[in-house]
């Protein structure tokens, strides 16, 4: 309603003025059949629209309310607004007389979308921009209409620098996101440096493409600059609870309670903190609650999923899971999540369609295809199986697990070569990040490579991982006494070939392993 | 940016809590409608005023399908109440009128003037009763309305009464005649009648909604609960017993896309929506529609009524199984095994002995599918099936039994006593579909042994017999795989018979019952070709039976191979013949398909016979004759019987050729087929004629009374063949007549077989094969 105030006042505005008033004081009280009484009559523009938006609103209502008093089951899904059709037939004359301004003209538009009429639907709304190019209600409706790039070139929209936005908003929901965050970098240096909304769409593009120090950083400083926001704030508590940042969430959450408590983003950021303590009961009240606002709440339906599933409500959650899929059906956590709810059910073929499902959605994310290995791996598919986990290394393994259940798979069909050769990445991989991981089978790898060195007799390479195995609790014992066994093996032979040794290793051991020594230089 | 989202968050999901959303939310099914105030008015109209008997009696006949159809249209439904008594109809109309066009007040009027099933003891509406029953939940449901609702149920009904007399329908508008007259017809036609009209009126509904509905009118109303039901039911009963009757593939998905967006809670619907998929082979969709539909049914399996953890864990069980039985469908056999494998384990793990047992008879499919050894898991079966107490499952395995056992040649009564047993199980239980497949299974046994009269007497008993389904939606007979294989049979049949004309009729009732798309299809289409491609090289016109070879091998991969080898040997391309003989034997004695080795045995002994080396058939010949004995394959052994009677008149010895034939003469004439007794025949012919010491231009001593005996034989070979009109043997035949009535001395009878030899000749116009080189 703001750009109203923008419009230079005409003849017609100030004949309009009582009435145009009055109405939008009900209308702001919700009255809408009351405002669209008073403004019968009128004849500018501006009484126009809230005319008509009135009653669409009124429409919109009027069909909510009756769900609740529907007279069947069957009925429930079947109401509609019975002014749409009214509102379309009124418009598309005063349209095609070529009578509407930009702001009837997007009623229109989303009059011609609630009626399932997309294709008319986009040309009206690219004609709504077209006349008024600064309303960006107009552009976000078009934008949902959106399916693929080529659509979004096709369209010719009006050269104006609120495109820009809209390019970038477009490209971080086809998910291209380097080219999103060039043109939010471009319009930063053109001058909105400050604009808090480009701030939370960068932080929104990075938190895509889960880099997640980057997003929460950004997070951080809107939160500075912003500190009453609540949109995107469901966002960053999903950052947060990936990094199990409980303080941080928990401010947040509260925080969000004082602002305003009956928004969806605050229930989901309350139930992200409730899921991070484990209180997974009130986790999915807050997500239900969040569904009540919004049902068309794509995350809140994935997330009450995952709270069940670890209440152990299996049906609950494929209920939750099967709507946030209804909602949109490219939702891969969804997928995946329903995948590990028959996982959990012990059906490993069953889910084996659910997580390809997810896979196919995103095919880059290891996490899927260590989902799809392990159930390969439990159907006895060990073929399958290696090549997801395979996979899931080369496309970037996120929770280094692939590795080690590639490496423990190959040892299970005694293929020792390939065994160690994993082990030996893992082992790479892991001391590469710098940091330690907490359930990291270091020791199992160490261990299992000084065995295989051992029996390979290169001696030297297995006293190596024999030592570094002392390092662990649970390998101490093992690694002495290969230790010791080393040594021995090692008197024995001393004399006699002690240089003959060495070129012998050389040659049995594969150009493409890597030597353990190198280890060295990532000791913790 | 809050204006778009405005839209959205005003939307708000009363049947939600627990964050479930429930289907229904008040476990009713029963909803009052504007239909459903109709049929009370016409209960009340019945109960309340003087009705003469036989008028009574039709409107009573009435009321069941009335009360438990789907919602039909004023019009519709005063039409049939009007068929059965026209004042009946008046007053339910007038009513209605009353009510529509009056107050709120007139509805509520009319339902506390409604009997109470309660107070009402000596009337029909007695609280036990059908009608008391149905008015109870009527009153009931009414009173659970909210004042809201109330008022738009009236709504509705206004809308309900008004719609009909808006578009004027013919003769409806104006109140019918009063005076009945009908009253002295025949009372028992009109009943059938009036059940017949009732169903067509059934059926019609919910189609002709559909396509209303999709033209985008918005002024039908959605399918209800039972109406989608019914729609559901009728769909995919159809999908089982009659394709060609259901919707087709695009609209059925059409259709059912709609009632789901309307309502994605109508699980069922992805049911159908998976079996339809199932139609046109798309893997894809169909996997989908049937996890989607697990996924609901966990959900409802949960909330109903049911015994502790059964209540999801039954289901799970069950989706793992059917995901088994889809990729067997599709062939992904390893991919099937591993799903039953899963089923199996869920359902031992909760001691689901039904289940087990299910898994169980899909296990012994699936080994027979992958070509595997599976008699004793079918054995096996049956036991836990006779334990269990599961009629069904039980005597589908013995059928799968009786086929294996009739695959692997075991003895014919053993299998025939299996069957009865069957059969009487089957008619006790009254399972239609299994009488009809033991039927179909009759036929193809008395078929594979080769008595050709009882394979026909069979066909024809399930042919004859009408549909025993208790509830048949105007389908009066399946159009099931076992119907399909009879006909098959039938055809084929009719086809060794000669009898062309009424084979291609056949085949053309079986294009119409199972047009090409539809699954059972490709069982006459391969009969079709096997049928033309014989015909084509008793013709010997190979340039026509060669591209039917890669249609039969898209259909059956080892019938073509088989057929390609019959080409080629036709076309003396030996070598290349013997190779896919070679390649078939092998396959085969891999996959156990007895009657295609034998025939393969046959094959290669007649490309021994082209070079001459009949010594080398003679061994090969008799191999078969013990494999087609050991399995009783009558047909079959008689063949083998002309082939080695064959070689031993080419070895010079006819009088042993002669007794061998002996045996197989009497098979031959009383099943075989026209072009057999032919050559058997004309081979008969043959050996006598050597026997008798004739030869072929020599003018030695005859025995006159076994040239007489020659005589007769070649005649009636003469007469299969016209028969037939194969002219290459015709002419082969009137041959040697000519030349044995020249050495008999009947020139006038020589001369005109030679003529008609020399006819023949002209006609044919290609070169005769060397002489009598083949059988």
């Amino acid at each position: 309603m703001i750009g109203y105030h923008c419009l230079p006042h005409i003849q017609e505005d100030a004949q309009d003025l009582d009435a145009l008033t009055l109405a939008k004081s009900y209308f702001d009280l919700k009255e809408y059949d009351r405002a669209a009484y008073f403004l019968k009559g009128c004849c500018s523009q501006k009484a126009y629209f809230l005319y008509m938006y009135s009653r669409y609103l009124s429409g919109e209502k009027k069909k909510d309310d009756e769900t609740v008093d529907s007279l069947g089951p069957l009925e429930k899904g079947q109401v509609r607004n019975e002014a749409l059709r009214e509102l379309r037939v009124e418009l598309s004359k005063k349209h095609t007389a070529r009578e509407l301004d930009g702001f009837t003209l997007y009623l229109y538009g989303v009059v011609l979308r609630k009626l399932d009429l997309l294709k008319e639907a986009v040309e009206v709304f690219v004609e709504a921009i077209q006349a008024l190019p600064l309303h960006w209600g107009a552009w976000l409706e078009l934008s949902n209409l959106i399916t693929n790039i080529e659509m979004l070139k096709s369209l010719s929209l009006p050269d104006c620098w609120i495109k820009d936005f809209f390019m970038a908003h477009m490209y971080t929901e086809l998910q291209m996101i380097k080219e999103a965050l060039q043109k939010y970098q471009n319009l930063i240096e053109a001058g909105f440096s400050k604009s808090t909304y480009i701030i939370s769409q960068i932080a929104v593009a990075y938190h895509n493409i889960r880099d997640i120090d980057q997003a929460l950083a950004l997070f951080n400083e809107l939160r500075e600059h912003d500190p009453y926001r609540i949109d995107n704030m469901d966002t960053f508590s999903n950052l947060l609870y990936v990094k199990s940042m409980k303080p941080e969430l928990s401010y947040l959450a509260h925080n969000l309670v004082e602002i305003d408590k009956y928004r969806v983003e605050t229930c989901c950021v309350i139930g992200n903190y409730y899921s991070l303590r484990s209180q997974h009961e009130k986790a999915a009240l807050y997500f239900q609650r969040a569904l009540k606002l919004n049902p068309r709440c794509l995350g809140a339906w994935t997330l009450m999923g995952h709270e069940y599933m670890e209440m152990k409500n299996t049906s609950a959650a494929i209920q939750a899971y099967r709507h946030a899929i209804e909602v949109n059906k490219r939702d891969y956590r969804a997928w995946y999540g329903l995948g590990q709810t028959y996982e959990i059910l012990k059906m490993p073929f069953y889910c084996l369609y659910y997580y390809r499902k997810a896979h196919q959605l995103r095919p880059n994310d290891s996490r899927m295809l260590v989902a799809l290995g392990e159930s390969y791996e439990k159907l006895s598919q060990q073929v399958e199986a290696k090549k997801c986990y395979w996979r899931a290394y080369s496309v970037g393994d996120v929770e280094k697990m692939a590795l080690l259940k590639l490496a423990k798979l190959h040892e299970q069909l005694n293929e020792s070569d390939d065994a160690a050769q994993c082990y030996m990445l893992y082992i790479q991989d892991i001391f590469s990040c710098g940091e330690q991981l907490e359930h990291a089978e270091v020791s199992t790898a160490l261990r299992y490579l000084g065995q295989y060195y051992f029996k390979n007799k290169l001696y030297d390479e297995a006293s190596l991982c024999a030592q570094r195995c002392c390092d662990y609790n649970d390998a101490r014992a093992e690694g002495k006494a290969l230790l010791r066994q080393i040594s021995q093996v090692r008197d024995q032979v001393e004399t006699p070939s002690a240089d003959l040794f060495t070129p012998l290793s050389n040659n049995n051991t594969p150009v493409r392993r890597v030597s353990p020594l190198n280890l060295i230089s990532f000791t913790p | 940016m809050r204006m778009a989202s405005v839209h959205e968050s005003l939307y708000f999901n009363p049947m939600m809590t627990n964050g479930v959303v429930h289907a229904n939310v008040f476990g009713i099914k029963d909803w009052v409608s504007p239909y459903k105030i109709s049929v009370l008015a016409l209960l009340y109209e019945m109960t309340s005023s003087k009705i003469t008997l036989p008028e009574r009696r039709r409107l009573n006949k009435l009321i069941l399908p009335l009360q438990q159809g789907p919602d039909l249209t004023l019009g519709q439904f005063l039409k049939t109440v009007e068929e059965c008594c026209p004042q009946t109809a008046y007053a339910v109309k007038l009513r209605l009128h009353e009510m529509a066009d009056g107050e709120l007040k007139d509805m509520e009027y009319f339902f506390s003037t409604l009997p109470t099933p309660f107070s009402a003891f000596d009337s029909e509406a007695h609280k036990t009763s059908v009608v008391g029953l149905f008015m109870r939940h009527m009153l009931l449901a009414y009173n659970k309305l909210s004042f809201s609702q109330v008022y738009k149920l009236y709504k509705s009904l206004q809308h309900y009464y008004h719609s009909h007399y808006a578009k004027p329908t013919d003769g409806q508008v104006g109140l019918p005649a009063l005076a009945a007259d009908d009253s002295e017809m025949d009372l028992t036609s009109i009943e059938d009648t009036v059940g017949v009209r009732v169903d067509k009126e059934e059926l019609d509904a919910p189609l002709h909604e559909s396509e209303l509905r999709s033209d985008g009118t918005p002024s039908r109303g959605p399918l209800s609960q039972k109406q989608a039901e019914y729609f559901l039911a009728r769909q995919a009963y159809l999908l089982k017993n009659d394709e060609n009757k259901a919707l087709k593939p695009a609209a059925l998905q059409e259709e059912l896309n709609n009632m789901l967006k309307f309502n994605p809670d109508f699980a069922e619907a992805h049911y159908l929506n998976y079996l339809n998929s199932m139609r046109v082979q798309d893997i894809f969709l169909s996997a989908h529609s049937l996890l989607h539909y697990f996924d609901r049914l966990i959900l409802s399996g949960n909330e109903g009524k049911s015994n502790g953890d059964e209540g999801y864990g039954r289901s799970l069980r069950y989706a793992a199984l059917n995901l088994a039985s889809l990729h067997c469908r599709f062939g992904h056999y390893q991919q099937a095994d591993l799903a039953l494998q899963e089923a199996i384990r869920i359902a031992q793990e909760s001691n689901d002995h039904v289940c087990l047992q299910h898994c169980l008879s899909w296990l012994y499919t699936l080994e027979q599918r992958k070509g595997s050894e599976s008699t004793v898991l079918t054995q096996d079966s049956v036991k836990m099936a006779a334990h269990f107490c599961l009629p069904y499952l039980g005597s589908l395995d013995i059928q799968s039994l009786v086929q294996q056992g009739a695959m692997q040649g075991k003895a014919a009564h053993k299998l025939m006593d299996a069957l009865k047993d069957t059969e009487i199980l089957h008619w006790k239980h009254s399972l239609s579909e299994l009488i009809e497949i033991s039927l179909a299974q009759t036929t193809s046994i008395w078929r594979m042994y080769g008595k050709s009269t009882m394979a026909l007497q069979q066909a024809q008993l399930l042919l004859n017999m009408s549909s025993l389904e208790p509830v048949n939606f105007g389908v009066h007979q399946n159009n099931t795989e076992a119907f399909a294989v009879a006909l098959c049979h039938l055809a084929e049949l009719h086809a060794e018979q000669g009898l062309y004309n009424a084979t291609s009729e056949i085949f053309q009732h079986l294009k119409e019952q199972f047009p090409p798309h539809t699954q059972h299809s490709k069982l006459w289409m391969l009969c079709d070709l096997k049928i033309q491609f014989e015909r084509h090289m008793n013709d010997r016109k190979y340039h026509l039976a060669e591209p039917l070879v890669k249609a039969m091998s898209a259909l059956n991969k080892t019938e073509g191979l088989y057929r390609k080898a019959h080409v080629l040997k036709a076309l003396n391309r030996s070598t290349e013949a013997y190779s896919i003989l070679q390649q078939l034997q092998v396959h085969c004695e891999k996959t156990k398909c007895t009657e295609i080795i034998i025939r393969v045995m046959l094959s290669t002994a007649e490309l021994h016979w082209e070079s001459s080396g009949f010594s080398t058939a003679l061994p090969l010949l008799l191999q078969a004759l013990a494999l087609a004995r050991q399995h009783h394959l009558q047909s079959l052994a008689s063949e083998t019987i002309l082939h080695l009677a064959f070689t031993q008149l080419m070895l010079g010895v006819p009088e042993q050729a002669l007794n061998v034939l002996h045996e197989a003469m009497e098979p031959i004439l009383a099943h075989g087929a026209v072009i057999d007794k032919g050559r058997a025949m004309l081979l008969a012919a043959r050996c006598h004629m050597a026997v008798a010491g004739f030869k072929l231009k020599g003018q030695g001593h005859l025995d006159l009374q076994l040239a007489a005996l020659a005589v007769d034989s070649l005649n009636e070979a003469a007469s299969y063949f016209s028969k037939l009109k194969c002219k290459e043997r015709l002419r082969d035949v009137h041959y040697l007549q000519a030349q044995l009535y020249r050495s008999l001395g009947q020139t006038s009878q020589s001369n005109r077989c030679a003529m008609n030899f020399r006819l023949l000749d002209q006609e044919l116009q290609s070169p005769a094969p060397p002489v009598f080189m083949q059988l």
